[in-house]
């Protein structure tokens, strides 16, 4: 098949805005499962409840702002109202993260493993019908909402027709992953976070309270969770299954970067992203079945991932 | 004919190598008796259905595979469906593109086919352990179910019929059944399929193959040092496991004659199968099936009495973890916690209001914490 190079680059730039959205998720993931040792299952549940929210939030701020007008000053406009839900429904799921943490896991971190894992299973059914009691079975479409964005194309600014809110998807991103990095490279917080993730005994022999960054840690994940389902759930509809495949998608992502490591949450994400994406031009069935192909190739040539465990690199 | 032995003073029956105390004996012919009397119970009353208990059987029967993992090599499989799917899969595959009718061809292909899938998996995944385990098991479960999904010659989401027609069902001793029959005739052949695999996975419990799991469940590392080859033994096991689960498919699939990725592969299935074992109690040997009954059961009523019926069983898990985490039979036999607290009801009905008022401030507590964290965590310490 024939691919255009303008064709090749669009389908690289979709598939670099996915990876994004699924970095967002595993990282989250990511920062749980390196400190808290915790496999969060309802993680996905956390994101369509973030798309959910985001779209009631959205649609309170633009009564306020009124409808996106024209031009590029309206487009910008209409982005910082959008990026004030974002940040308000990941807002809202703080506090969800701080109360599982506390009510739920903080009981039965003695335990066998698969407890944890139960327990996690048992918030995402219940979140499940949590969502559908509050939306409803039918699918919430954005579409009308969100392509009022899209009405300035991207290509009178640098020549190419791409949608514009891809475009802020990734700045977005971007300043997502920079934000991460800076928060564990950089801050009093971020370090006493990756040094509880090395030795959780020594940590506390120095003072740090390991209850309270558990409790950080899952709200930090829960608030990026929301984040990612507020971003994701323009494009498309917010549905009931929508949590199910991101989660297992930032599963793979997680195995293919290397098991907790932020750093390989990125790249691997952005690798899903483009290879899935370019698999649906090239060859649609393979579309699904591609990442965990990349997985299964990856355990077998490096088992323990691209790169090594999280704390020591962050 | 039973053989009297004595174990540790107790009278003990001992019979093709299974040793029960008189207790245990008669809890199994009831057991037994009982799985064979079902289907006359069920003809009898509208809420209790053949299929229902017939279909948490094969899915228990799946759990008891997982169990194997479980209780011994401390892994937690989250990717059970899998085989379970595969069983299925290669069945509706064999009968209806290769034309194999017989029953008992049908499932030695399932079988075949869940060796091969747990082979492979088993070796990609088999090298972590814990949390990066159950991740990895969920993610090729994924795949089969994405595969599935993707192919149209397996149909799709739509799914395929084992044989098209329901005069065409597969041949049982070579013959063909009205559907009444045919469904009770396949109830009794998972019974007599579970009686032997239970009663194998009896003997793989009694054997030394046994305490090498344990040891190595126990502590890898100390398990290498005194010489078990222990990637071997795990896979070994794995793959027992996944046989299990390769069977119950296979029977799922002559039964229902119809085979979706839903209902199959997907990886809310395989919470469910883990579930099961944890619900009946996975320090057991028949805890998973009864598990499975039970479980199946509930959603089956849950999905009559309301349609949020997963936060209904996700309710039951939580209660699970928290109160009983040794699951039915796990309680019923230690008698711990719940005889206890059984007896204390039946001698002090008040009770009951000190540990309403007990859980609702503990209740309090925790939501207090939480909220204390969050505070901090919003706005620092003061």
């Amino acid at each position: 098949m024939a691919v255009t190079p303008t064709a090749a680059l669009v389908q690289t730039l979709n598939g670099i805005q996915f990876g994004f959205i699924l970095f967002m998720i595993a990282s989250g993931l990511t920062v749980i499962l390196g400190i808290l040792d915790v496999l969060n299952l309802a993680h996905g549940e956390l994101f369509s409840i973030g798309a959910y929210t985001a779209i009631g939030v959205f649609g309170f701020i633009i009564g306020i702002v009124g409808p996106p007008g024209g031009g590029v000053a309206g487009t910008a406009v209409f982005l910082f109202a959008v990026l004030a839900a974002v940040l308000v429904t990941a807002a809202i799921l703080l506090p969800v993260g701080t109360l599982f943490e506390a009510v739920f896991l903080r009981q039965i971190y003695d335990r066998d493993q698969v407890y944890q894992l139960v327990l996690t299973f048992a918030l995402l059914l219940i979140l499940l019908d949590v969502k559908k009691f509050i939306w409803g079975d039918s699918s919430i479409r954005t579409d009308a909402v969100y392509s009022a964005i899209n009405t300035i194309p991207t290509s009178e600014l640098v020549g190419l027709n791409y949608p514009t809110y891809n475009v802020f998807v990734i700045l977005v991103g971007s300043a997502v992953v920079a934000g991460l990095f800076w928060f564990f490279e950089r801050t009093k917080t971020g370090r006493i976070i990756r040094a509880t993730a090395i030795d959780r005994e020594m940590a506390t022999a120095i003072g740090v309270s390991t209850d309270r960054v558990f409790t950080l840690v899952f709200a930090l994940g829960a608030f990026l969770a929301g984040f990612a389902g507020a971003m994701a759930v323009p494009p498309t509809s917010a549905t009931l299954e929508m949590g199910t495949n991101p989660l297992v998608l930032s599963f793979v992502v997680i195995v293919i970067g290397g098991l907790g490591s932020l750093r390989g949450a990125f790249v691997g994400a952005l690798l899903v992203g483009v290879i899935r994406s370019w698999m649906i031009t090239l060859y649609p069935p393979g579309e699904i079945a591609a990442p965990f192909a990349i997985m299964a190739l990856i355990l077998l040539v490096k088992p323990e991932g691209l790169f090594g465990t999280w704390g020591e690199t962050a | 004919m039973p053989e009297r032995v004595d174990r540790d003073g107790t009278p003990a029956y001992r019979f093709l190598g299974v040793e029960l105390t008189r207790r245990e004996a008669a809890f199994l012919v009831l057991g037994v008796v009982f799985l064979f009397v079902i289907p006359d119970i069920a003809g009898l009353s509208d809420s209790l259905q053949l299929g229902v208990i017939h279909q948490g059987l094969l899915f228990g029967f799946a759990a008891v595979g997982l169990n194997l993992l479980l209780r011994h090599t401390k892994l937690t499989s989250f990717g059970h469906a899998a085989f379970f799917g595969t069983g299925a899969y290669a069945t509706a595959v064999l009968a209806r593109y290769a034309g194999v009718q017989s029953v008992g061809l049908l499932l030695l292909g399932a079988i075949a086919a869940a060796t091969v899938m747990a082979a492979i998996i088993g070796v990609l995944s088999l090298r972590h352990t814990g949390l990066y385990f159950a991740l990895l098991t969920l993610a090729f479960g994924q795949l089969l179910y994405a595969i599935a999904l993707g192919q149209s010659a397996l149909g799709g989401s739509d799914g395929l019929p084992v044989r098209p027609g329901p005069a065409n069902q597969p041949l049982l001793f070579g013959a063909s059944f009205s559907p009444d029959v045919y469904q009770v005739l396949t109830y009794y052949l998972t019974v007599v399929v579970i009686l032997i695999g239970l009663f194998v996975m009896y003997r793989i419990t009694q054997s030394p193959f046994r305490n090498a799991l344990d040891a190595i469940g126990q502590e890898r590392t100390r398990a290498r040092f005194i010489g078990l080859p222990v990637r071997r033994y795990v896979w070994a096991a794995f793959v027992i496991s996944g046989i299990y689960g390769g069977v119950a498919g296979g029977l799922y699939a002559v039964v229902r004659q119809y085979v979706r990725p839903e209902g199959t592969l997907f990886f809310l299935r395989s919470g469910d199968i883990l579930f099961m074992a944890i619900l009946g109690g996975f320090r057991t040997l028949v805890g998973p099936l009864i598990g499975g009954v039970v479980l199946v059961f509930l959603q089956d009523v849950g999905q009559d009495v309301t349609q949020y019926y997963e936060f209904l069983t996700g309710t039951i898990l939580l209660i699970l973890v928290y109160g009983f985490p040794r699951g039915i039979v796990g309680s019923l036999r230690s008698g711990g916690i719940v005889n206890t607290r059984l007896g204390e009801l039946r001698r002090e009905p008040s009770v009951l209001s000190t540990w309403g008022r007990t859980a609702v401030q503990s209740i309090e507590r925790k939501v207090t914490e939480a909220l204390t964290s969050l505070r901090i965590i919003l706005f620092g310490v003061d």
